[in-house]
């Protein structure tokens, strides 16, 4: 075997170096008026005001939730239930989340009770306008996870089956932003429990059989779906990968929606393939394997990735899952032509 | 400079995977996902806390079909990458 390395330049040994996390954090923003990305941070550069970091007594404190009223929500295998609303809340959340509410659950995998926070921000933006990193910090103490942005924080303790989600807001966008970003940790770190993923991904289904097209922003998640307009979408954004028996099924679920806001369904489809978008002249598609495939399906992870022992749980899934799901580099450009070509090279 | 006697370890906080031959490395801080090639993968393999730099090069040169000057120079350049990397400490 011949070394190689003398012959390479540095860049050479190191193949691949994705730059994930700071693009994957897009999936946090909320349409066209919400928070943009930069590559900074927001306090690096402007002196925004003090962040407010809550601790363990600031959770502790939180006695009055909203009101007495619940939610149950289903997504693929998981089932949340959100307690402490008001009735107003709870209307209103069943009427946004429709197709996911369920029968209030006897056993939800997690509890998830709702506080007016108290505070105005637990982070601040910029105070010139400019264009911001969304951020989400994250304090891991044993079990318990605590996570805080700009207009929630939450503390996560899995192995109670429960959560406490404080938000700055009794209703509205900063409301709904809170509690959405806040459910996508949830489920990200639920469904990783399973044995499945929450897949920065746009979710088709055709013939009964679900692709899923995935990649940093930009590259045609949600591009896909509107070429797809007689398909079932599950997500224009994110997508959820659920373990059943042997195999792997894709859902969908009420959030990440960027532009598609509902799911066509709530049912879950066995996947036929998983496609790293680019976009091109050129269509075609070619198999995407080994390591590579590994980590660009890793660097299409939010949350889960941020955290080591996490992260080694992804990989393994990732790694069951391209055992039994064929991956490709997917080419393609602004027309359905993707089609035939994934319906020509479909197992 | 990397002494010979060194030894390197793994950051305790990446997460990785062998595919293939290739090592997937999940860095959370960096917010980073390498894949080292097949020898970089080796390398990376034996470190394990316990050998030395002068023992990676030796495995590199019992392993794969080359000198020990030329090893020599590329694993320490590969370490430095590493390093640089927040791969290894």
């Amino acid at each position: 075997m011949k070394i190689g390395l003398d012959r390479l330049p540095r860049s050479r040994y190191i193949l691949r170096v994705l730059k994930a996390f700071a693009t994957l954090r897009t999936e946090l923003r909320q349409g066209a008026g919400g928070i943009v990305l930069s590559t900074e941070t927001a306090g690096e550069q402007t002196g925004v005001q003090t962040d407010f970091a809550p601790d363990d007594r600031y959770f502790s404190r939180l006695r009055r939730s909203f009101g007495s009223s619940s939610v149950a929500l289903g997504f693929g295998p998981l089932e949340m239930s959100l307690d402490g609303l008001s009735e107003r809340q709870a209307d209103d959340l069943a009427r946004r989340f429709r197709p996911f509410v369920v029968e209030t659950a006897a056993r939800p995998d997690v509890h998830i009770v709702l506080y007016p926070a108290g505070v105005d921000r637990f982070l601040n933006t910029r105070r010139d306008g400019s264009d911001e990193t969304y951020r989400l910090e994250t304090r891991r103490t044993g079990e318990s996870l605590a996570l805080w942005a700009y207009e929630f924080a939450g503390r996560l303790d899995p192995s109670e089956g429960r959560a406490i989600l404080a938000l700055v807001e009794e209703r509205g966008a900063q409301f709904d932003r809170g509690l959405e970003n806040f459910l996508r940790v949830v489920t990200a770190f639920y469904i990783l429990e399973r044995g499945g993923l929450l897949l920065h991904a746009s979710g088709v289904v055709r013939d009964g059989a679900a692709h899923l097209f995935f990649g940093p922003s930009g590259r045609g998640k949600t591009t896909v779906t509107h070429l797809s307009p007689e398909d079932v979408v599950l997500s224009d954004d994110l997508s959820l990968i659920v373990r059943n028996g042997g195999g792997f099924e894709a859902a969908g679920i009420p959030f990440g929606m960027a532009h598609h806001r509902v799911p066509d369904s709530r049912d879950s489809f066995p996947i036929a393939s998983l496609n790293s978008l680019v976009q091109s002249l050129e269509v075609k598609r070619e198999p995407l394997t080994g390591a590579r495939a590994l980590a660009e399906v890793s660097a299409s992870l939010p949350f889960v990735m941020q955290e080591t022992r996490q992260s080694g749980r992804a990989l393994e899934v990732i790694d069951r899952l391209l055992a039994t799901v064929p991956a490709y580099r997917l080419w393609f450009r602004k027309d359905p032509s993707f089609w035939t070509v994934i319906e020509g090279t479909a197992r | 400079m990397t002494d010979l006697a060194m030894v390197p370890r793994k950051n305790p906080n990446s997460a990785y995977r062998i595919y293939d031959g290739q090592a997937t490395i999940v860095l959370p801080e960096q917010a980073e996902v390498n894949v080292l090639n097949e020898i970089g993968s080796l390398v990376w393999d034996h470190i394990d806390g316990t050998r030395t730099v002068a023992q990676l090069i030796d495995e590199v040169v019992e392993q794969c079909d080359t000198t020990p000057e030329v090893a020599r120079r590329d694993v320490l350049e590969f370490l430095q990458s590493l390093r640089a990397h927040g791969m290894v400490i």
